[in-house]
């Protein structure tokens, strides 16, 4: 494996402080970040240990983002576009909080707030196989972060 | 509250098809530590830093993009002015190193790197002046690296010699990249009152007080401040023109913070200025101008050009303040002429001239930029253009620039094309009058009472 980056070791060391709170010294971060590096160095190369540091990562980093994304989809009406759309979000388990649609004319909208906490595939895995079930339908889909609204739209 | 449906279309609309996106995210990486006095040294120690530094900028700037829709046009990186790290040594010296600046910005994918620059508002040390020298043959030889020069400020004044000089560094700097319609030029700025945290580039640097690696951000959205103009009715008043644009920059900046601190977060990286500069693209609708002439003009450069702009300025201002605790780097409208679909025309019809846009530089940001003038045009000549910048700026208290491109072998009535995000610019005319007289008298130019603040 290769080494850790300069980032990796700067967030062992600012966890180091955190949890050693007033026993903070330096040398006893210092103690403690060489201690973690050689651990994780060491997991690094035994490949079992290695896959479950990786699986435990994976549950971390989703645990602490915004779940939550929207769904907007464009195009011709048609049959079946909902149920192309809402099917592939079914598959990979996710839930459909809120959903609304407009139909001006022949132009078809659709928007879809879904939370993908217990999605099975990656963010990115999700938003190619949405733009996939879009495009059988000849649909534009736009797949964000929920909160990229939030931050636009609200003071 | 819940998002309705047509704040979602709203903003769909904005990255979609008003060419909203996120101009730049900025690596601000501090390399006063690599220095040293053995070249081969000093020369690996930035490498490395660089390298270490900005290795996960690009892949953390695409995870962003991808996950809130939102495009980063440039992933860039900027380093403390080369002349400080590397004081000392020669012109050879510079150019080496900045070939080696230039392998790890493409080893790391950024689109530009910028700091190949000098701070020398008040007189220079041996190595910013051997900096200086090496400029032309830095830009001939390297891909990636810009170059700026600081000759003025509003406390020190005007650096005459630096100016004099620097007319002759863009004369051979055209020189050197003739064969590119001097293209060397489009990577070169002379500034004064350069802001140290300026993400967008050909000047952006890191400057020395900030911190050891940072995130900036300059967002780029003429298109959706032109919408929120043309949807205004033709009879509403200057105050209600300026809150409906204010209200669109709020937005735009909110949208520019947030994807900036996210990727500083997934490097944990401080983030640091977001720039609410509006900057063009040569993209139909995605124009400085193409707003001035909503606002009520035939053409840039009609009588009242520069009122507009101001209105526009400011009302940009009010929002993106309102929008970001950190506001930063040159934070005005940019009227870049290449760069701008609208201002291209307007100059290829004759409605502006290098006069206006001077006039038109005194109430936004940042000053003449990307104007191609005739080869001809004397080093002295090009002085005396900066001279008047740099006069505008520190009587003003404001950051001027000037990116100028005498392209060798073309005259007015030619136009060149360099093109992507430079675009093409009509060679315009400029005054041939004599000033050799005034520009070598050099020195230094006092600084203005107005400098005198405490």
């Amino acid at each position: 494996m290769s080494e850790l980056s300069e980032q990796e070791i700067r967030r062992i060391a600012e966890q180091a402080i955190e949890q050693l709170g007033e026993d903070a010294s330096p040398q006893a971060v210092e103690k403690v970040v060489k201690e973690t590096v050689h651990r994780i160095e060491r997991q690094a190369n035994d490949p079992n240990i290695k896959r479950e540091t990786e699986t435990k990562n994976v549950a971390h980093t989703k645990k602490q983002s915004n779940n939550r994304i929207i769904v907007t989809a464009f195009g011709k009406n048609q049959k079946g576009i909902l149920a192309g759309l809402t099917g592939t979000l079914a598959k990979h388990s996710c839930d459909i909080i809120d959903l609304s649609q407009k139909i001006l004319q022949e132009f078809f909208t659709i928007m879809l707030l879904v939370d993908i906490a217990q999605c099975t595939i990656d963010f990115e895995e999700l938003k190619d196989s949405l733009i996939e079930a879009g495009k059988k339908f000849d649909l534009k889909v736009v797949i964000q972060h929920e909160e990229i609204f939030n931050i636009m739209h609200r003071v | 509250m819940p998002i309705a449906l047509e704040e979602i279309l709203e903003t769909i609309r904005m990255t979609e098809v008003e060419h909203f996106d996120i101009r730049t995210v900025t690596m601000g990486i501090n390399l006063r530590d690599c220095s040293s006095d053995d070249l081969s040294r000093l020369k690996r120690n930035i490498y490395d830093k660089v390298m270490r530094m900005a290795a996960e900028h690009v892949a953390s700037a695409r995870k962003i993009e991808s996950e809130y829709g939102m495009s980063i046009a440039n992933k860039r990186i900027s380093v403390t002015p080369l002349s400080i790290v590397a004081d000392g040594y020669h012109t050879d010296d510079f150019i080496d190193i900045a070939t080696v600046l230039d392998q790890a910005a493409d080893e790391l994918g950024v689109d530009f790197l910028g700091g190949f620059s000098a701070l020398v508002q008040k007189g220079y040390s041996l190595g910013e002046y051997n900096l200086i020298q090496a400029i032309p043959e830095t830009l001939a030889s390297t891909k990636h690296i810009c170059s700026s020069v600081n000759v003025a400020t509003t406390l020190a004044g005007i650096n005459m010699d630096a100016v004099r000089l620097m007319g002759h560094v863009i004369k051979k700097t055209a020189e050197r990249t003739a064969d590119k319609d001097a293209i060397g030029c489009a990577k070169l700025v002379v500034f004064a009152n350069v802001p140290e945290d300026n993400p967008f580039i050909a000047g952006a640097f890191h400057g020395v007080s900030e911190p050891d690696v940072v995130i900036n951000v300059g967002i780029s959205g003429p298109g959706v401040v032109l919408r929120a103009v043309q949807e205004s009715p033709d009879d509403l008043d200057m105050a209600n023109l300026s809150d409906r644009i204010r209200r669109m920059a709020f937005k735009i900046t909110r949208a520019g913070e947030f994807i900036g601190k996210k990727v500083a977060q997934m490097q944990n990286l401080p983030f640091g200025i977001v720039d609410i500069s509006l900057a063009p693209t040569p993209i139909p609708g995605d124009s400085v101008a193409d707003i001035l002439k909503a606002i009520g003009l035939e053409d840039v450069g009609a009588a009242g050009t520069t009122a507009a702009l101001a209105l526009l300025n400011d009302a940009v201002k009010r929002g993106g303040m309102m929008a970001s605790s950190h506001v930063g780097g040159m934070s005005g409208a940019f009227i870049p002429v290449s760069e701008d679909a609208g201002m291209i025309e307007a100059a290829e019809r004759g409605h502006i001239s290098i006069e206006k846009l001077e006039a038109m530089t005194s109430v936004c940001s940042v000053g003449l930029d990307m104007i191609a003038v005739p080869g001809k045009t004397k080093a002295t000549t090009l002085a005396g253009i900066i001279a008047d910048e740099c006069a505008i700026g520190i009587s003003n208290n404001k950051t001027t620039a000037v990116r100028i491109i005498p392209v060798p072998g073309k005259d007015v009535g030619n136009t060149v094309d360099y093109g992507g995000l430079l675009g093409s610019a009509p060679i315009m005319s400029v005054s041939q009058l004599d000033n050799s007289l005034f520009i070598n008298r050099g020195g230094r130019f006092p600084a203005p009472a107005r400098g005198i603040r405490n």
